[in-house]
């Protein structure tokens, strides 16, 4: 069963004299439980596809489904509850004037999840879950590394008891060994909870070992979707091959498979 | 070979109310002409301040204490009036700026931000001229359409045009030293990859000589000649990129290559037993990822 799915969904932008057609009649269905990796050429509107998913802004053009139903433009909070956001920048992402336990709180809060009795342990809970100890609540975001906090990031979706959360760019501020911690955090999760990823990121490599299906976005469309395996080996677009090509990699082996695909 | 760049037992502590906290314990560093140096290491292990004190933009912090020596093509930056100190930044050294927001106003357009960068070696350059320049610097960072996005303000750009904006403008005055600090995070690596040619090109063409601060060890692989290797303020490694990439011989060398997944699959990486305490941050401090 799908969870969510995009019906010829697009996008236009007006900037001054300029229309930028930041997406273009993408269809696509993410099947509940998978991780959609979603790769691409730089503005190719994988931020603003994932913008229409949480509801940001409308859509030029097209629909969004989940769970079977047609979303509306402006989102009922139940909506906004299932799906949540993890974005690339730990910083700018929680309010720095609000402890760690206090955002928490104020997304079960906001949602009505549980009592003002048992939302505390709840909070205390949610940190556990994402590997942080649970006097970290007290503490302001700002004194956190980007690593803690990116954690705090996905309690908080966890908090909402989302079924669907998009990552945009989720781990490329953080160092390889943090980055690391983070992937298995967010692959535990996904078993644990059942969740859906739509994982958006430039690295591939981390893509060939987290996501099921991968699409590939250029200039505005989606050029190729495929399972993960068969766009390693066997891609078919000619941008797909290209972006494959040009990963940067460290091990002899690694250079072999990519020198074969740009070769074949 | 003549260094442009020479840092010695650089040593760098923030005073505050709450203390002081060390963050570099007197590192030593140097960069020849045309020579490309990277400099790798976790998140807080000082990278991005070598870089400033590089710039001298933490010289003019209060609560600052630096001590060491830094030279710029034979001058030392810490004997220079801080005049002159300024004159260099943009012009003979440019920076790309991790973070976007420091270099980027997010209230103008791009336009008129290009052409405070272009003034510095052209005084006075009318916005006809701005237009002509930035368009095909903006090409070469592989910008489609340069009209729209010097019309554009910063929120209006994708990261990774953002991003390349940042370069373009580092790149503008053909520097004699680029401080490049995580230069390609929010880029596709086909654009990755051309801005690291891009890069080169300059290296070849003027001689640049490039500081080029990543946690992507790939991207370290194939740009760098030579490369260091930080951690917790310490230079624990350094040598021939090759070398240290075949060859690591500190232990936290090798968790960052363990750590890196691949893409010939095998799944994410464990993370092995003795990493744990390189993953402890070591200093928290307000505003610093
Ligand atoms: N608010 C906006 N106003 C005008 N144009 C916009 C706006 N948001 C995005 N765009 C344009 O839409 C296009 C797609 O942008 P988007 O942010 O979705 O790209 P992306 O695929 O996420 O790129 P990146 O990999 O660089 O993050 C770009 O050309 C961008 O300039
Ligand atoms: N302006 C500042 N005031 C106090 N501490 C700072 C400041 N800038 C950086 N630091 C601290 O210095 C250390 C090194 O930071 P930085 O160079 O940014 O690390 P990175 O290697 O990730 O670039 C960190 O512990 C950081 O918190
Ligand atoms: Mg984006
Ligand atoms: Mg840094």
């Amino acid at each position: 069963m799908s969870l969510l799915s995009l019906r010829q969904l697009g996008k236009s932008f007006q900037t001054g004299a300029h229309e930028v057609r930041a997406l273009q009649d993408v269809t696509l269905d993410v099947a509940d439980g998978e991780c959609l990796a979603i790769v691409g050429e730089s503005g190719s509107g994988k931020s603003t596809l994932a913008n229409l998913v949480l509801g940001l802004f409308p859509p030029t053009t097209g629909a969004v489904e989940f769970d079977g139903a047609e979303l509306p433009v402006v989102r009922t909070l139940a909506h906004r509850r299932s799906i949540q956001l993890v974005q690339q920048n730990p910083a700018s992402a929680l309010n720095p004037r609000r402890s760690v336990g206090a955002s928490l709180q104020l997304a079960l809060d906001v949602h009505g999840i549980g009592t003002s009795d048992t939302r505390p342990a709840r909070v205390a809970e949610l940190l556990r879950d994402v590997g942080l100890p649970e006097d970290l609540a007290r503490r302001s975001p700002t004194s956190l590394s980007g690593g803690q906090r990116q954690r705090v990031a996905i309690a908080r979706a966890l908090a909402c008891e989302s079924r669907l959360v998009v990552l945009d760019e989720p781990t490329s501020a953080l160092d390889v060994l943090v980055q690391a911690q983070v992937l298995r955090l967010l692959a535990d999760l996904r078993a644990r909870h059942n969740l859906t990823y739509l994982f958006i990121t430039h690295d591939l490599a981390v893509v060939r070992n987290i996501a099921t299906r991968v699409a590939v976005f250029s200039q505005g469309r989606m050029v190729e979707l495929a399972e993960t395996e068969t766009i390693f080996t066997a891609p078919q677009d000619p941008y797909t091959r290209r972006l494959i090509s040009a990963v940067p990699v460290i091990t002899e082996e690694e250079k072999t498979m990519r020198n074969g695909l740009s070769q074949s | 070979m003549t260094l442009v760049l020479n840092i010695r037992d650089l040593q760098l502590a923030f005073k505050s109310w709450s203390g002081t906290s060390e963050v570099l314990h007197g590192i030593s560093l140097t960069i020849g002409k045309g020579e490309r140096v990277a400099l790798v290491g976790e998140s807080g292990s000082g990278k991005s301040v070598t870089a400033r004190i590089v710039l001298g933009l933490l010289q003019e912090l209060r609560g600052v204490q630096i001590s060491g020596s830094v030279e710029f093509q034979g001058q030392d930056l810490g004997a220079m009036p801080d005049r002159e100190r300024r004159a260099l930044r943009g012009t003979a050294m440019s920076m790309i700026f991790q973070d976007p927001t420091s270099s980027l106003n997010p209230v103008f357009k791009i336009a008129p931000q290009f052409q405070e960068v272009l003034a510095r070696v052209t005084p006075g350059i009318s916005m006809s001229a701005t237009r002509v320049r930035a368009t095909d610097l903006l090409r070469e960072v592989a910008i489609a359409e340069p009209e729209r996005v010097l019309d554009s303000y910063p929120f209006q750009l994708s990261g990774g045009m953002n991003q390349r904006v940042m370069i373009a403008m580092a790149l503008a005055n053909r520097p004699a030293l680029l401080l490049a600090d995580e230069p390609g995070t929010a880029l596709d690596v086909t654009v990755q990859a051309q801005t690291l040619d891009l890069m080169r090109a300059l290296v070849t063409d003027h001689g640049t000589s490039v500081l080029f601060i990543s946690h992507n060890l790939g991207v370290v692989r194939e740009f760098a000649d030579r490369t260091y290797v930080i951690y917790r303020g310490n230079i624990v490694e350094e040598g021939p990129t090759r070398d240290v990439f075949e060859n690591p011989g500190h232990p936290y060398t090798r968790a960052l290559m363990a750590a890196q997944p691949k893409i010939t699959g095998g799944g994410l990486p464990d993370l092995v037993e003795g990493d744990r305490h390189y993953l402890e941050p070591r200093f928290v401090h307000e505003g610093v990822a």
